[in-house]
């Protein structure tokens, strides 16, 4: 059985491989999830006790969840997204007018910038220190800021910081970039697509103002988009707004988000993802057992070291000179990798890509150093 | 809910159990005695549901 119908092969990369593609690793399903996704998986599923909005439904709990996500966050009001890129559009939209100002970090998502193209505002980057560690150093949030002034004579209506950013896994210190938000009375979104969910991350203790989450790429909630917002009491007017017809309908999730099996599925994932965080050093441990492993055989991880992430970025000249004299070429690393049960990193890469870690077991971890090891002693001259 | 659904259900819920264990296992699938122990578990609970819905013939 290889197709589920017609050319729709059957995606087996859990079962028979470890996966280390590091858009997919923090959202893997447990098994709960898939049981909820199964149950949920017709339309509106979410809706067949409807009171007029999804974070209003009690049956499912999904009100309820809400307010425990608030609490796990450490942030006062909680609404389901469409994606994380969908509650950072839903805040700049709510508080931008298009040419206002925002400040983004050079190692944001594309969907950051987007987002702002999108709401129409001018964007100002605050650049990383470049290769090899492309550290984001919240210092020069005042510079970049101060520029705005200078610029526009106003400040930006907006912050952003990618809390771990998707390509380095550098962990930026949030802290210090609220810090500087309350000292301009600047608000504050942290993007923590790669940390909340995976890692332990509190608004409250950070000083976030917002925090967006997303659902299928760090809380285990698989393979439909869903996301979060969470909001401080402070802004929940403001970001929170609802319809003036349509009284219980946010405005900025058009009404309802995600109305089906995606929003059960995070819900599933809730309980094993408040757990998980607290083995967050266990998974810093097994990413730097391996990083420092590949190093010994020439596969060198860039970004901030040690890494404080189970995404790693590495660059291997070795593994490259391998690709002029294998007859498969640059596509040579995908295949040799999947002889030896792993997926994940992108075909074609052989001098610079990316992995993670997440969730694997030591005995995984072990065998996808033995594969690099295996590899590079069958090939390298 | 019938005894067909809730079955059904048992069934396919059981054999996401099993997929876990081989997600936790890949790429070899080489089972602990604590996870041989919950395969068996799991397979036995699949068989009684399907004997269940094999009432429905």
């Amino acid at each position: 059985m290889s197709n589920i119908i017609q050319d729709i092969k059957l995606r087996d990369w859990e079962e028979e491989y470890i996966n280390i593609n590091p858009l997919q690793t923090g959202g893997r399903t447990y098994p709960e999830t898939r049981k909820a996704i199964i149950s949920y998986i017709d339309g509106y599923s979410t809706c067949d006790w409807c009171k007029g909005a999804l974070g209003i439904t009690d049956k499912p709990p999904i009100r309820e969840f809400l307010d425990e996500v608030s609490k796990f966050l450490g942030m006062d009001y909680t609404m389901l997204t469409n994606g994380c890129r969908e509650a950072k559009f839903a805040v700049l939209h709510a508080l931008t007018n298009p040419g206002d100002s925002v400040v983004i970090d050079g190692n944001k998502h594309y969907t950051t910038y987007v987002a702002a193209e999108r709401a129409r505002v001018r964007i100002y980057e605050v650049p990383s220190n470049g290769y090899p560690e492309y550290r984001i150093k919240p210092e020069d949030y005042v510079t970049v800021i101060e520029n705005v002034k200078k610029e526009t004579r106003l400040l930006p209506k907006l912050v952003f910081l990618t809390h771990v950013d998707g390509n380095y896994g550098n962990l930026v210190d949030a802290e210090k970039v609220a810090e500087i938000c309350k000292e301009y009375n600047v608000p504050f979104l942290l993007n923590t697509a790669y940390s909340s969910g995976r890692m332990p991350v509190n608004g409250k203790k950070i000083g976030a103002d917002f925090i967006a989450c997303s659902g299928h790429k760090s809380w285990a909630a698989g393979g439909g988009n869903i996301g979060l917002l969470s909001v401080s009491e402070q802004w929940k007017d403001k970001a929170i707004e609802y319809s003036k017809k349509y009284k219980v309908k946010p405005i900025e999730i058009i009404g309802c988000s995600s109305r089906g099996s995606s929003t059960l599925a995070l819900m599933a994932s809730f309980p094993h993802v408040k757990e998980r965080v607290k083995y967050w050093d266990k998974e810093v441990e097994n990413s730097r057992w391996l990083m420092k492993e590949l190093e010994a055989i020439g596969i060198n991880q860039l970004g901030v070291k040690p890494t404080e992430h189970d995404l790693n970025f590495v660059e291997s000249e070795k593994l490259f000179k391998i690709s002029e004299t294998h007859k498969k070429k640059h596509f040579y690393l995908y295949y040799e990798l999947k002889d030896r049960g792993i997926v994940g990193i992108k075909a074609g890469l052989t001098k610079n890509f990316k992995f993670s870690t997440y969730g694997k077991t030591k005995e995984q971890i072990k065998h996808i150093s033995w594969a690099f090891k295996d590899i590079v002693e069958k090939f390298a001259k | 809910m019938t005894e067909e659904t809730e079955n059904l259900f048992k069934a396919i819920f059981e054999l996401e159990e099993i997929r876990e264990l081989l997600r936790q296992t890949a790429p070899n699938h080489k089972f602990t005695d604590e996870q041989k122990k919950k395969l068996r578990s799991s397979i036995e609970i699949v068989r009684e549901s399907l004997k269940k819905l094999e009432e429905l013939l």
